[in-house]
């Protein structure tokens, strides 16, 4: 249910604007111009790449059910029409998508076989089978290990006042709590596998899965957030929140724009189209609160397109062309990249 | 040092298992051995032993990831660090580097596709080995459950002249399974060491039924009157969740096990069986490999395997303390399409064949079948292999036999399900074996009574662990709650 209900927050800020595979995309974090932009104009920020691995056959299933609940409507050219019946709504989940895209499972890795270490180290039964197999992962925990000198046996009692405090500062519902621990594992002490934990619940797999996420989304936030706190769990979340969410292309290009050069002299010094260094201006402006599109247009311009947007109640890039023949593309998507309308 | 006392140097036992003391004896002595010995016999020790007393690297060709992790990790948990796993898990430079110190290790496990790339086949030139073992070896025979064409090339690899003795291993095979690892791997004269596949305290038995429907009942009314702990083997993962579900709710400790689950989930469903708190799984034929539990009691088949070698391996997995077992079948009318199904479903037929052909007029490279859903990695590795080898027409024969071959051998599973004689001698005599004796409680022909070996359920309180995160979090860093 809860993943439905994800869909449907989707549908409903996409605003019909968009085909029945956008929210797809945005699921999977997928990394094109499309996908990216629309994250900034229908402020769908929290829901990028929550599940990478969603596959389409899964997807495609939930969207049939929302159809035969009447939910939605489809065509066949792949549009979406939303129907009058109102799917009971979930509220927020703390999803945090832009800033993790999936990096929460290393956090959870690193977390996992850190634990299942200093359990079987505890128990005095150094050797035993890890519970992650990948190399990176193991390598990373032996440092971690090393660096930390788990052998005099102290970082036990750090890492649980520090677990137990910011996950007692971290404002998510009891049970999520429970959810996450419980998919820990140690020296006889057996994690619980997806489908145990939603025979206990009694939600479906899929949504304790979803709560999963967006529970570690929400720790890693107050962990990240309250770094000097949380030593050892902030050194475990190293590089797990991505801070500068620009594509590595994009990331250039705007290095360059913010040493001064124009749109132009970056077209010609990287080779790329002008069109496409303007793609990557707009996903700076997206994620640079910072930065002012004032220098593209005008502050007068930028309130013809809020009203525009409002009076014809639509996102859509044609329709305010239509009605604003006097601005650029580019200007128009600064002004919906900003979001905040 | 007697064989024995470095047995216990190096692994703490203090006594061989049957036959592996007279593989390790022919492979000090230089000759080449094909053992076959049933899962949970303790092959991997046939290797691992002489990997001490050899001062030179022993290389182990193993068919499946999965697999060769396992054997890594058992051999790290008894604190061999020169141990090393070459597959297609490792990225480019994590490859470059270890095939660079490849000398340094004592135990190498490499793939059959690795052991064909230039770079370690150069390295592994200049390299003295004790020992090329060849795991899995029935997967070298077409004739096998398990026909993996690359295996075909292990025998031009590693040579015939001045090699070191190869050991091949397999748990069950057929005399003609036999014949091909022989051959293929050019043996020289190898001792064959072939210890019986009857294990007489697993007892056999069987129970047919009208309809599929009553096998679910009969097996949540089996599961909540007798203990376990069990394996219930299915054919479909969507039958896994589906049972799994409803013992569940019938107040049972079960779990659904199939390749689909992610790896922590199969990771804590083995720990919690092992460590009792789990009683039944739920599973298709991804559940066995590298579980090794001793006192598995039953494992129901809900639905027949395809083969008699699944079915053997399958059975195999109870009663390895030794003590009584019982290995029951479930047959309901019409259950055999379904088993032919799921044995010919992997196989390239000749749609497959026109396909990759036009990708070859089209110069394109066929593998692309495979990322274009046109065909599963296994049954292009088949299907290329033989296109590789030999004209279209007679890639259509080759398949259309295997294909016979195989439902073929549903029949053969068939017979068991049929007949009114006894299980086991059949089963034996399906290995090339002779059955010496029949245990009590034998099977169902020989007359079985199933409360002489298995016991009543004890009625537990189920009730979830009630622990709250913050215990839990205690108890997994801190210990003793």
């Amino acid at each position: 249910m809860i993943f439905q209900q994800i869909l449907m927050q989707i549908f409903h800020k996409l605003n019909q604007e968009r085909t029945i595979s956008a929210p797809f995309h945005l699921l999977r974090g997928k990394r094109s111009g499309q996908t990216i932009q629309d994250v900034g104009i229908y402020q769908l920020h929290h829901f990028f790449g929550i599940l990478p691995k969603l596959s389409r056959k899964k997807y495609d299933e939930e969207i049939s059910l929302l159809i035969e609940k009447q939910f939605i409507r489809t065509d066949e050219a792949g549009s979406y029409e939303l129907m009058n019946n109102h799917i009971e709504d979930i509220g927020n989940l703390p999803f945090d998508g832009w800033h993790y895209r999936g990096n929460e499972h290393v956090f959870f890795a690193r977390l996992s076989l850190i634990i299942q270490s200093l359990s079987h180290k505890k128990a005095g039964q150094m050797s035993f089978i890890p519970i992650q197999k990948d190399e990176v992962i193991q390598q990373w925990v032996k440092n971690f290990l090393l660096i930390n000198n788990f052998q005099e046996g102290t970082i036990h009692e750090q890492l649980m006042a520090e677990m137990i405090h910011s996950l007692e500062n971290t404002h998510i519902e009891e049970k999520v709590k429970s959810i996450i621990i419980n998919r820990l594992a140690g020296y006889e002490v057996a994690g619980f596998t997806w489908q145990q934990l939603s025979f206990i619940e009694k939600v479906s797999e899929m949504d304790i899965q979803l709560l999963y996420i967006a529970g570690l989304h929400s720790w890693l936030n107050s962990i990240t957030s309250q770094a000097e706190q949380y030593p050892l769990l902030n050194n475990v979340a190293q590089n797990v929140r991505i801070n500068i969410p620009l594509t590595g292309s994009a990331f250039q290009s705007t290095q360059l724009f913010l040493q001064g050069y124009s749109i132009e002299q970056i077209s010609k010094i990287r080779g790329l189209k002008i069109s496409t260094i303007e793609d990557h201006i707009v996903e700076l402006a997206m994620n640079e609160p910072h930065f002012s599109i004032e220098q593209f247009i005008s502050g007068r311009d930028v309130q013809l397109v809020l009203n525009a947007i409002e009076d014809y109640n639509t996102k859509k890039l044609k329709v305010l062309h239509e009605v604003l023949p006097h601005l650029t593309y580019f200007q128009l998507r600064l002004v919906l990249a900003r979001g905040d309308l | 040092m007697q064989l024995e006392a470095l047995l216990e140097k190096y692994f703490g036992y203090t006594s061989f298992r049957p036959g592996q003391k007279e593989v390790i004896e022919q492979i000090l002595m230089g000759n080449d051995v094909l053992a076959l010995l049933p899962t949970g016999m303790g092959k991997s020790l046939c290797y691992q032993l002489p990997g001490y007393i050899f001062n030179k690297p022993v290389l182990i060709i193993s068919p499946l990831l999965s697999l060769m992790q396992d054997q890594v990790d058992q051999l790290k948990q008894f604190k061999e660090k020169r141990v090393v796993a070459l597959n297609s898990f490792l990225n480019a430079h994590q490859k470059r580097n270890v095939v660079q110190a490849l000398h340094h290790y004592r135990f190498i496990f490499i793939s059959p596709e690795m052991l064909m790339q230039q770079q370690v086949l150069q390295k592994l030139n200049t390299m003295e080995l004790s020992l090329i073992v060849v795991d899995e070896a029935h997967c070298i025979s077409q004739w096998g459950f398990d026909f993996r064409p690359d295996y075909l090339r292990i025998g031009e690899v590693v040579g015939n002249d001045n090699r070191p003795p190869i050991l091949a291993l397999s748990a069950t095979a057929t005399d003609k399974v036999v014949g091909d690892i022989k051959d293929y791997l050019k043996m020289k004269e190898p001792f064959e060491y072939i210890h019986s596949v009857d294990r007489p305290n697993i007892h056999l038995t069987k129970f047919m039924f009208y309809d599929r429907e009553d096998k679910i009942d009969w097996i949540l009314r089996h599961t909540t009157e007798t203990e376990g702990p069990g394996i219930i083997y299915t054919q479909s993962r969507t039958k896994t969740e589906m049972i799994s579900e409803k013992m569940l709710q019938a107040g049972l400790s079960a779990a659904a096990y199939h390749g689909g689950k992610d790896t922590l989930d199969r990771q804590f469903i083995q720990q919690q069986f092992i460590n009792g708190s789990l009683e039944w799984i739920v599973a298709t034929n991804a559940f066995g490999m590298g579980v090794h539990k001793q006192n598995v009691r039953q494992v129901i088949h809900e639905s027949i395997p395809s083969n008699m070698a699944n079915y053997m391996q399958e059975i195999g997995r109870a009663g390895r303390d030794g003590k009584d077992a019982v290995a029951i079948l479930l047959y309901a009318e019409g259950d055999e399409d379904f088993a032919r199904f799921i044995g010919i479903d992997e196989l390239p037929n000749e749609v497959h064949i026109e396909i990759y052909d036009n990708y070859k007029v089209r110069n394109e490279p066929p593998s692309n079948m495979i990322n274009n859903g046109e065909i599963s990695e296994t049954g292009f590795r088949v299907l290329n292999y033989w296109m590789n080898q030999l004209s279209t027409n007679e890639v259509k024969n080759v398949l259309q036999n295997m294909k016979n071959e195989k439902l073929q051998e549903v029949n053969e599973v068939m017979r068991i399900v049929k007949t009114s004689q006894c299980m086991r001698k059949m089963l034996v005599q399906y290995f090339g074996q002779n059955l010496e004796k029949n245990p009590d409680n034998c099977c169902s022909a020989c007359g079985i009574s199933l409360q002489e070996i298995i016991n009543p359920r004890q009625q537990v309180e189920l009730g979830h662990d009630e622990m709250s995160w913050q215990k839990r979090i205690e108890k997994l860093l801190i210990g003793n709650l």
